[in-house]
């Protein structure tokens, strides 16, 4: 059992280091390091204009949210055995013909996951501020709670995520029910006026130390989670299953596009697989509602149409990783016997990417609507949407068909928090000055199509990745 | 008689690993031509130089008068390929994965072409179900007929036998026996000799990424010689060099 726990870890070290080389990878985590010892400097520079308390409510929503997206196991469930890392991720597929039970090859799967994440993000972030915390006279007691309270707000994400994402696997009626239910005990705490930070332990813990409250969290995570490998059905469902040709008509609705029969079977793909609703849930709504969450915490801080253009840059940076959907679950492999090269592949993922920015920007949409700032909705949706493709532009030139996988060589990570960085700062200060100076951001539109043009040259020169 | 395959001391290698060592072949229009060879002799790692999908570390080589290197797509737009594994995009269905190929290759109409595969190769109760949840086997007829559904003057097989049962193994061995009466070109690598005898026109054996041997198998019969002895002697004999 735990022979095959560390070959998986032993494995995906491979799959990452094979890609762009051990020290590349081995780096990672004292980058994450670097930024948060780097960073901690700046908290008494920022703390005159923000309180540190929302400052640390930002670093843990921060966690939490990666939580969420590493956690949708239960929506990938087989699939993801068979298909992440394309056939390169042999070991939890071949592990079958070995004496183990699926269910246990899969919980080894979602705790090497767990462990694996941990130590690159989790970990090397804390005890950046640990050993910084001299410097900036924060007790160490208090910077080493924040390493409890991070791992926390991620396990909370994590298991959170898995929790329902099994569910949705398991019954829709029930998960839907479920949100349901969540929904109104959201409404009801914010409509009694109560604190929260109660729906989200890990932070009220760090505002406060207290036994119970360690304990309970730590029960919640545990039920979280065994309920969810209980849950979790190895086998996947149904038999052999017919369809009808959806092809033919998704082609000529999509003749537009260029490569168009590559991007009908993207959508094909989406759609089968079940990734286009769980991962629109679990990887984008989701994600956004806990971002609404905790900027309406920091609310009192900021002009009122400025939280609306925060938001919207922040939809536009989450939205840009739709790229990896369309990227994860598809190799070469199937291409390399037809004419069609990486290039052509990379316009295809990107029209499908183009497909799928409706969702941000009906989301984007609505949530001006809601939040009352409905005449800034254009602008708002603009500015998202134009931060998405600047930013899938930066990740397609760096990381080609391979983001999900590339984003852990330091160089790619670093280039891209910069370009990203940048231009989401000064397109969110501007906003913030006007709000219709945020309809400048189609000028992103430029630098993204020159970004395109580099990644086609750049990938079209290189073996595709060695699956 | 025009040369469909030219490869002049194409090498590749990965690392240390020479996979493939300063191979130079020729391959004429209208031959059946098996590449042989034991388990990591490069058989693969030809075809895949062959077809662009990998590139070579030295030498040259060009099918149907296009560079590999320089026009790799172009190359892949003019032949037929079965890679080794086979892995037709899972979510699609057969018939699906037929007509995004045929799209993507721009064949207008296919709809009865693909009738007359899933006939012949004896498939078309699988026509409706998804490329994930076919066997094997019937992957395999299923990247037969992507291969051979526009006609292509050239095809590379990696393997073309492997996975089908012996109606299957006796059909399309006729199948490609008949196609190079046609003036085309086929090109397979494979592990089963007694079948290159009885259908090849040419061979070539590698070893260790070296070309040991390439002729016609007529010249073999003439000298009352049989394809599986000479492959083993030849082979034994590099080996203890
Ligand atoms: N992507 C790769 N990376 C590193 N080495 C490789 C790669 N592909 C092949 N090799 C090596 O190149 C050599 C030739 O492999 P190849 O797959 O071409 O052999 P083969 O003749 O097809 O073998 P088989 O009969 O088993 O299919 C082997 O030593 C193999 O380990
Ligand atoms: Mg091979």
């Amino acid at each position: 059992m735990f022979e095959l726990f560390t070959s998986m870890v032993r494995e995906e070290w491979r799959v990452h280091s094979t890609m762009f080389g051990s020290l590349s990878f081995a780096l990672f985590p004292f980058l994450i390091f670097g930024i948060a010892f780097m960073g901690s400097f700046l908290i008494p520079l920022v703390a005159k204009t923000l309180p540190v308390g929302n400052l640390s409510i930002i670093v843990h929503a921060n966690y939490l949210m990666l939580g969420l997206m590493v956690g949708g196991f239960g929506m990938l469930g087989n699939e993801v055995m068979n298909r992440r890392f394309g056939q390169a991720s042999l070991l939890a597929y071949s592990a079958r013909s070995l004496p183990l039970s699926e269910r246990n090859i899969f919980a080894n799967f979602v705790v090497k996951d767990t462990v694996y994440y941990f130590f690159l993000w989790v970990f090397p972030f804390a005890f950046g501020y640990i050993l910084a915390s001299p410097f900036i006279h924060v007790p160490l007691a208090s910077a080493l709670f924040l390493l409890l309270t991070l791992t926390l707000s991620f396990l909370f994400g994590l298991c959170g995520v898995f929790f329902l994402s099994t569910v949705y696997a398991w019954s829709k009626p029930i998960f839907w029910l479920f949100l349901l239910l969540l929904g109104i005990g959201f409404g009801g705490i914010m409509a009694t006026g109560m604190n929260p930070a109660l729906l989200f332990p890990p932070l009220l813990l760090h505002d406060e130390f207290s036994w119970t409250n360690l304990l309970l969290s730590c029960i919640v995570l545990a039920c979280l989670f065994i309920v969810s490998l209980r849950l979790f059905n190895p086998e996947s469902v149904g038999s052999e299953k017919k369809y009808k040709d959806s092809f033919t008509p998704l082609l000529q609705r999509l003749s537009a596009l260029p490569n168009s029969p590559l991007a009908a079977k993207d959508m094909i793909d989406l759609y089968r697989s079940g990734s286009m609703i769980g991962q629109t849930i679990f990887s984008f709504i989701v994600p956004l509602v806990v971002i609404w969450f905790f900027l309406s915490l920091l609310g009192r801080f900021f002009p009122p149409h400025a939280l609306l253009f925060l938001y919207a840059v922040t939809t536009g940076v989450i939205a840009s990783t739709m790229y990896t959907w369309v990227t994860m679950f598809d190799n070469f492999g199937p291409y390399a016997c037809l004419p069609v090269a990486v290039s052509t592949l990379i316009t295809s993922k990107l029209a499908t990417f183009t497909i799928l920015q409706i969702i941000p920007a009906v989301f984007i949409a609505v949530v001006a609507g809601l939040s009352g700032e409905a005449a800034y909705l254009i602008p708002a949706v603009v500015l998202g949407i134009a931060v998405s493709f600047y930013a899938v532009s930066i990740m397609a030139w760096l990381c080609g068909l391979s983001p999900d996988v590339l984003v852990y060589d330091v160089k790619v990570l670093f280039v891209y928090l910069i370009l990203v960085g940048i231009v989401i700062t000064v397109f969110s200060a501007v906003s913030f000055l006007n709000p219709y100076y945020a309809l400048g951001a189609v000028i992103l539109a430029v630098p993204a199509w020159i970004f395109v043009q580099k990644a086609k040259v750049r990938w079209d020169a290189v073996d595709p990745a060695g699956f | 008689m025009t040369r469909v395959i030219e490869a002049c001391d194409l090498s590749k290698a990965y690392g240390d690993v020479q996979a493939v060592d300063h191979v130079t072949l020729a391959v004429k229009e209208g031959a059946l031509f098996g590449l042989l060879g034991p388990n990591g002799s490069g058989k693969t790692t030809m075809i895949r130089m062959l077809t662009g999908q990998t590139r070579p570390t030295g030498g040259e080589a060009s099918v149907l008068g296009i560079d590999v290197v320089k026009d790799p797509v172009g190359v892949r737009k003019r032949v037929g390929i079965i890679p080794e594994q086979e892995t037709p995009p899972s979510f699609l269905t057969a018939i699906e994965y037929l007509k995004f190929v045929a799209a993507v290759r721009k064949i207008p109409d296919i709809g009865k072409k693909a009738d007359w595969w899933f006939d012949f190769l004896d498939f078309a109760d699988k026509k409706d179900v998804l490329c994930k949840d076919l066997s094997r086997g019937t992957r395999q007829k299923l990247m037969f007929t992507q291969a051979f559904i526009h006609e292509p003057a050239l095809a590379l097989i990696d393997e073309p036998l492997i996975n089908f049962d012996p109606i299957m193994q006796d059909l399309v061995k006729d199948y490609l026996a008949d196609y190079v009466k046609k003036g085309r070109t086929i090109f397979i690598s494979t592990h089963i000799l007694e079948v290159a005898e009885e259908i090849c026109s040419e061979f070539a054996i590698l070893h260790k990424g070296k070309l040991l041997h390439a002729g016609p198998i007529a010249e073999l019969k003439e000298r009352g010689e049989h394809l599986p002895a000479f492959f083993l002697s030849l082979v034994r004999k590099d080996h203890h060099v």
